[in-house]
């Protein structure tokens, strides 16, 4: 006992390792630890560096902003790309104040009880159902059932429930992030629960909470599964290629692409799904980008730095 | 035990000549199952300092949390008894705790600005109050900061961000925050502890002041701070309320066995 308190004894405690021994395993743990890093960054790398390469050549004005063609050669995805954003903000709209309230209920009001354990079950049920299921049952509800037949408005509701759950988690995790101590601080000025929400707690949120939303949006812009049965694989034909009416058919991007490289009968189809994924590739990189640009922005300006 | 206990702990001569300001009556406070806070009664005079003192893990803060209905935020918590204002039961069932906290406030051991500038800090109250107008707000501002004494420091920077302040400046704009709703009775839970000695010392000066116009009980775990700065002095121990009273009388006739013990450094 007495002897292992001097330092020099202090190894024959453990295995019997040289001191040299540890710090080269402690080297070489470094070492794979970066390498798993490092794997993470050339993939990415490799996979961008590929999808130029295979894509860039297609770019053009006329790429961007032409309509699809049914089958000849030269079509665009002008129409895809405004679909993709006009469904994106639909889905929006009808996922952000549902989630966030929801979120707002589930971090700041819920108290432990049966009912928030079967919000809390309900929300991660919906998330682990897959998407094209979930394009089934949009294809039930809103193609079958309400005749809508493939619609943009269809896409964006069946979007707004798969996504419902992501959302509410990201909103509860920016509150979370909120320390208790802002709360109580304003309760004690005698604030109410919704003043100290509204004016401390969900301002001290709001950079997590966009950052968490943009992602989203991210995933929501490159969701496929989901929109091939509710949406639809054509954009409105006959009519202006830039449509808002949500009662039309809308092929997105990433269902453009999916469709011209399974089903597509255009001779230029590996070129045309080329450039989609370019095309999306880079939006999603955008969102990404954009989330964090938008995050830092906002929490500077919220919390008066 | 009780037979060395000469005073009971309820109003000691030396407190009546103070109006009472908040009289606690047979508390008790549970977490789920655990009892914090066994039957302490206590009376808190206007306008002196009262500290309550004792061991850490003794109930203090429990106790002084006890006395704006903070409690009523953490599920799992139960207080029992009675805790008036000015002779209104603040638990009763047609008390809304807002209007309580309202009238007594709180200052919290960590300073914890809001993220907002130190101009939106100050004004938060008052603001939620339904005061409007830049020129109200900022007169509040201006006269809190002063009472705070932090004015002079800050009043070339109030549209800078409250988390740029030191340690100290940050609790006295607490205090101000607290100033600007013009409570009744100020409460602090260890407002000093997180501080170096200067930003002490000019937190200990500040409370000397407030008493003037508010009522001040503070939570302390140093009892010189206990000494310098109280009027009068609750000891609590393992969540009973052992002996309160004059603090001269605390720290120089102790009536119980046990405080002269933790006085006299007995317990750690």
């Amino acid at each position: 006992m007495m002897a292992s308190l001097s330092p020099a004894a202090a190894p024959a405690r453990g295995r019997p390792e040289t001191a040299a021994k540890r710090r080269a395993f402690d080297g070489l743990m470094t070492g794979v630890l970066w390498a798993a890093a490092l794997a993470i960054i050339v993939l990415l790398g490799f996979f961008i560096g590929y999808l130029l390469y295979l894509g860039a050549p297609v770019m053009s004005w006329h790429f961007l902003t032409a309509p699809p063609s049914e089958v000849t050669a030269g079509g665009g995805v002008g129409p895809e790309i405004f679909n993709s954003f006009y469904i994106l903000i639909l889905t929006l709209l009808f996922t952000t104040p549902i989630a966030t309230a929801g979120g707002i209920y589930l971090q700041e009001y819920a108290r432990p009880g049966a009912f928030t354990t079967l919000v809390q079950f309900c929300a991660e049920s919906l998330a682990t159902i897959p998407s094209i299921v979930m394009g089934l049952f949009g294809l039930l509800i809103f193609v079958t059932y309400l005749h809508w037949s493939f619609t943009a408005l269809g896409g964006a509701l069946t979007l707004t429930i798969l996504n419902l759950p992501a959302l509410m988690r990201v909103t509860q995790e920016a509150l979370q992030s909120v320390p208790n101590a802002f709360r109580e601080g304003s309760m004690a000025l005698g604030a109410t629960k919704w003043q100290t929400i509204r004016r401390v707690v969900l301002p001290s949120a709001i950079a997590p909470l966009t950052t968490g939303i943009v992602l989203i949006a991210g995933r929501i812009f490159g969701e496929t599964a989901a929109l091939i049965f509710t949406a639809g694989t054509s954009v409105s034909a006959g009519r202006s290629a830039y449509d808002f009416s949500p009662f039309h058919q809308a092929e997105t991007l990433s269902v453009h692409l999916w469709y011209t490289h399974s089903e597509g009968l255009v001779p230029d189809a590996a070129q045309v799904g080329n450039g989609s994924a370019l095309v999306l590739l880079i939006m999603v990189l955008a969102f990404n980008i954009g989330a964090r640009l938008l995050g830092h922005t906002l929490s500077r300006r919220l919390t008066g730095k | 035990m009780t037979t060395t206990m000469q005073s009971p702990p309820t109003a000691p001569a030396a407190e009546q000549q103070a109006d009472v300001k908040m009289c606690v009556d047979d508390l008790n406070v549970f977490y789920g199952s655990f009892q914090a806070i066994k039957q302490a009664s206590l009376r808190v005079p206007e306008n002196n300092v009262m500290a309550l003192i004792g061991p850490s893990g003794c109930g203090k803060t429990t106790f002084l949390r006890a006395l704006n209905r903070m409690h009523d935020l953490v599920p799992g918590v139960k207080v029992e008894g009675q805790v008036t204002l000015d002779g209104e039961d603040i638990y009763a069932k047609d008390v809304d705790p807002v209007t309580v906290r309202h009238r007594i406030g709180m200052v919290f051991q960590r300073p914890n600005p809001f993220p907002k500038t130190i101009f939106e800090n100050v004004v938060y109250g008052p603001k939620i109050h339904g005061v409007r107008g830049r020129k109200n707000l900022m007169e509040i501002a201006e006269r809190s900061l002063h009472h705070a004494a932090l004015w002079d420091e800050v009043k070339d920077r109030l549209d800078k961000s409250a988390l740029e302040l030191s340690g100290g400046q940050q609790q006295r704009l607490c205090i101000a925050r607290v100033l600007a709703v013009e409570p009744e009775v100020i409460l602090m839970d260890e407002p000093a502890s997180a501080l170096d000695p200067i930003a002490t010392s000019k937190i200990e000066d500040l409370i000397g002041d407030l008493k003037k116009e508010y009522t001040v009980v503070i939570v302390t775990h140093s009892m010189q701070q206990a000494a310098r700065i109280s009027d009068y002095t609750a000891f609590f121990l393992m969540g009973e309320l052992v002996e309160t009273g004059n603090t001269r009388d605390i720290f120089f006739k102790p009536q119980d066995k046990r405080t002269e013990d933790y006085i006299t450094g007995r317990y750690g």
